[in-house]
């Protein structure tokens, strides 16, 4: 049997393609039925080919909900028919991590954690739809997935929340929330947050559910400013209108920055600098994989003893100023989304009105239609902040 | 017989060394140019052979060729540190005839109790699940095994092993106080005669801080072959056992843990189902 799958083929080509349809292999597998799926922003770093370790013809995605079509004879809790979110990364729910609520650094998960060993000196959890090194598991743009370990992994959607509603807290929600719960907001607390993108919006929504008084998103595209301001209610800076981020924001902070300055960035930074240029060039000669200019912005701008959260992903950066976190005595807190901590919490929300992060999906297509969704996406063309695939 | 590592040198830098982390210092040039891009060049096409290959051999295949091309992009290698050896110098220089064996060790803690552990190694079945990506392990008559490893260009190496010594056995029978340092579960195995590779192997067990479960070292020591071999083959067997033995223990903490091992059999792709990697 096959199936219809959006498949990485080089650096910026992407096709759908026939490939056979996942089977169950491990006793607590489930086949999932993809009924929603949407494109992350840490996508791009592999279809720019900043990432090694993908291969050609690797069926992506990593963000999705379904309904289950098939049952390994393990699975407890889980039942065909039942619809369900999942986490980006992949739990046993059995380890000492997976146990200390840790989810995305189980040990149990990566098929692959001699290609990560080398360079990270230990290993993460699997990722659907990702490079290699972070294991190899088919992606979720497609038909059908493959989830292991699904009593761990599957969340049960409630009934009167639609797709769009739900499809966010398998990796941009969880992964903002995730964010904002890194700055144990405090009464009074400014939260600045580089990035109005899915996990940027998710992380400023969820900052002001957790208390901040002020939360300040910073990005250039002026619809995606906008929807910080209607929807997370923040207060905004578009960086290129300005000389100075940082002046920015101190001016704004009585001069004493951010009580925690959230990254929701990562390795393709814009800025508008000599450094950025200088980024730039380096990272094209392949000399660094990293553009670091919203984290360098984060840690200048942020107040004495705050807390910087990193969401964004990287790379091995270099030029990374640890003497100003130093000597500032910031708190860096920094993870790949612990997903299945968080999932019910949100799932909570959603059904009690008390946050929808459904208007992200600003362009809902096929799966046949996905590589424009890409481009969409890639481009930020028409507004786009995420693109939904409906296979 | 001895379970020591013959290395003292080797043996305090392996103390120090964390769980999981590979044995020896840290890493000095000690491989030459043309040897790097050499090591570069065969592990480059053992992963594409290794890769293209969907058989039981070919993942191991394709480990130890990015194991090798990050030799070449090193420049360092144990082996050659262990031997002696090295060809970093003006010419290809070869410190004399080889008589200690070379000890691989790594470690990992699993979050169960030894007892649970221990029948993981001895029982054939669950033995071949945890070296099941570059062997087969059938067994013959009490304590002996056949093992059949898939080589770096198609050929299998075949030996037979025998536990040689299970400790509670031995300590019952002559009645010793147990030693500090060992634990009563460990297991020491040791290859029979004719095997190609003469090697023996110890699992140690040994309690972990807290509530972490059990500290679980492979150790497997070989005497290298004489100056025979090509050097394609000194490449192979200087990333070969540290990644098997890495794999094979992370394999084992998952199954031990979870009841299941990772894998990407019949992963979807438009390579076809399956990867190996």
């Amino acid at each position: 049997m096959s199936m219809r799958a959006l498949c990485w083929h080089d650096v910026n080509d992407l096709r759908v393609d026939d490939v056979p349809e996942p089977e169950l292999v491990n006793p607590r597998d489930i086949v999932l039925r993809v009924t929603m799926t949407t494109a992350c922003g840490s996508d791009l770093h592999f279809i720019d080919g900043y990432l090694p370790t993908m291969r050609e013809g690797d069926v992506i995605g990593h963000e999705f909900m379904g309904e289950v079509a098939k049952v390994g004879r393990k699975v407890e809790g889980v039942e065909e028919g039942d619809r369900v979110v999942v986490p980006s990364f992949i739990g046993c729910g059995s380890c000492g991590y997976c146990q200390g609520d840790l989810w995305s650094l189980c040990d149990n998960t990566n098929p692959n954690a001699a290609l990560q060993e080398p360079v990270l000196g230990d290993t993460t959890a699997g990722i659907y739809g990702y490079t290699h090194a972070f294991g190899g598991y088919a992606g979720s743009h497609a038909e059908y997935v493959r989830v292991p370990h699904a009593d761990e992994n599957c969340f049960h959607v409630p009934d009167e929340l639609d797709d769009e509603q739900a499809l966010f807290a398998s990796d941009a929600w969880a992964t903002g929330y995730m964010g904002a719960d890194f700055c144990d907001i405090e009464e009074g607390d400014t939260v600045a947050v580089w990035g109005c993108g899915g996990v940027g919006l998710m992380a400023q929504q969820s900052a002001a559910l957790m208390g901040a008084e002020r939360v300040i998103g910073i990005d250039r595209f002026p619809e995606r400013l906008r929807l910080a301001e209607r929807e997370a209610g923040s207060e905004t800076i578009d960086y290129t209108a300005v000389d100075s981020v940082v002046d920015a924001l101190k001016a704004v902070t009585g001069g004493r920055g951010p009580d925690a300055c959230i990254d929701a960035v990562g390795m393709e930074a814009h800025g508008t600098g000599p450094a950025h240029a200088y980024d730039r060039a380096k990272q094209q000669l392949k000399l660094h994989t990293d553009r670091g200019e919203a984290l360098r912005q984060a840690i200048v701008a942020c107040r004495k003893g705050g807390t910087l959260s990193i969401l964004g992903v990287y790379g091995l950066m270099d030029k990374f100023p640890l003497g100003i976190v130093m000597n500032k005595g910031l708190t860096v807190r920094t993870a790949q989304q612990h997903g299945q901590r968080y999932v019910p919490d949100l799932l909570e929300y959603a059904a009690e009105g008390e946050m929808d992060p459904s208007y992200l999906a600003t362009h809902e297509l096929s799966l046949e239609e996905s590589p424009r969704g890409y481009d969409l996406f890639k481009h930020k063309e028409d507004g786009c902040v995420r693109p939904v695939f409906v296979p | 017989m001895t379970t020591q590592p013959n290395d003292t040198s080797l043996a305090t830098a392996d103390e120090s060394a964390t769980p999981s982390s590979r044995s020896g210092s840290g890493p000095t040039g000690n491989v030459g140019r043309w040897d790097r891009l050499g090591s570069a060049a065969l592990g480059g096409i053992l992963l594409v052979r290794g890769l293209r290959k969907r058989s039981l051999g070919g993942a191991a295949m394709a480990l130890v060729g990015g194991a090798l091309v990050s030799r070449g992009a090193r420049g360092h290698s144990h082996l050659y540190r262990r031997l002696g050896m090295n060809t970093a110098g003006d010419e290809y220089r070869d410190a004399g005839p080889r008589t200690d064996p070379v000890t691989v060790e790594r470690s990992i803690t699993v979050g169960k109790p030894a007892d649970e552990l221990v029948p993981y190694w001895r029982n054939p079945e669950r033995l071949s699940q945890l070296v099941g990506h570059f062997a087969d392990v059938t067994t013959w008559g009490e304590d002996r095994y056949n093992w059949r490893v898939y080589g770096p260009f198609g050929q299998t190496i075949e030996w037979d092993a025998q536990l040689v010594s299970d400790r509670s056995d031995a300590e019952q029978s002559d009645g010793d106080q147990p030693d500090a340092t060992h634990s009563d579960d460990d297991l020491h195995w040791e290859t029979m005669e004719d095997a190609p590779i003469p090697h023996d192997g110890t699992v140690e067990f040994r309690p972990a801080p807290g509530d972490r479960g059990t500290e679980v070292t492979l150790r497997v020591q070989y005497d290298p072959p004489g100056g025979t071999l090509g050097t394609a083959v000194m490449r192979w067997l200087d990333v070969a056992p540290d990644v098997l033995v890495g794999t094979t223990l992370r394999r084992f903490k998952s199954l031990a843990e979870t009841g299941e091992i990772p894998t990407l059999e019949a992963n979807p792709s438009a390579r076809g189902a399956g990867d190996l990697i």
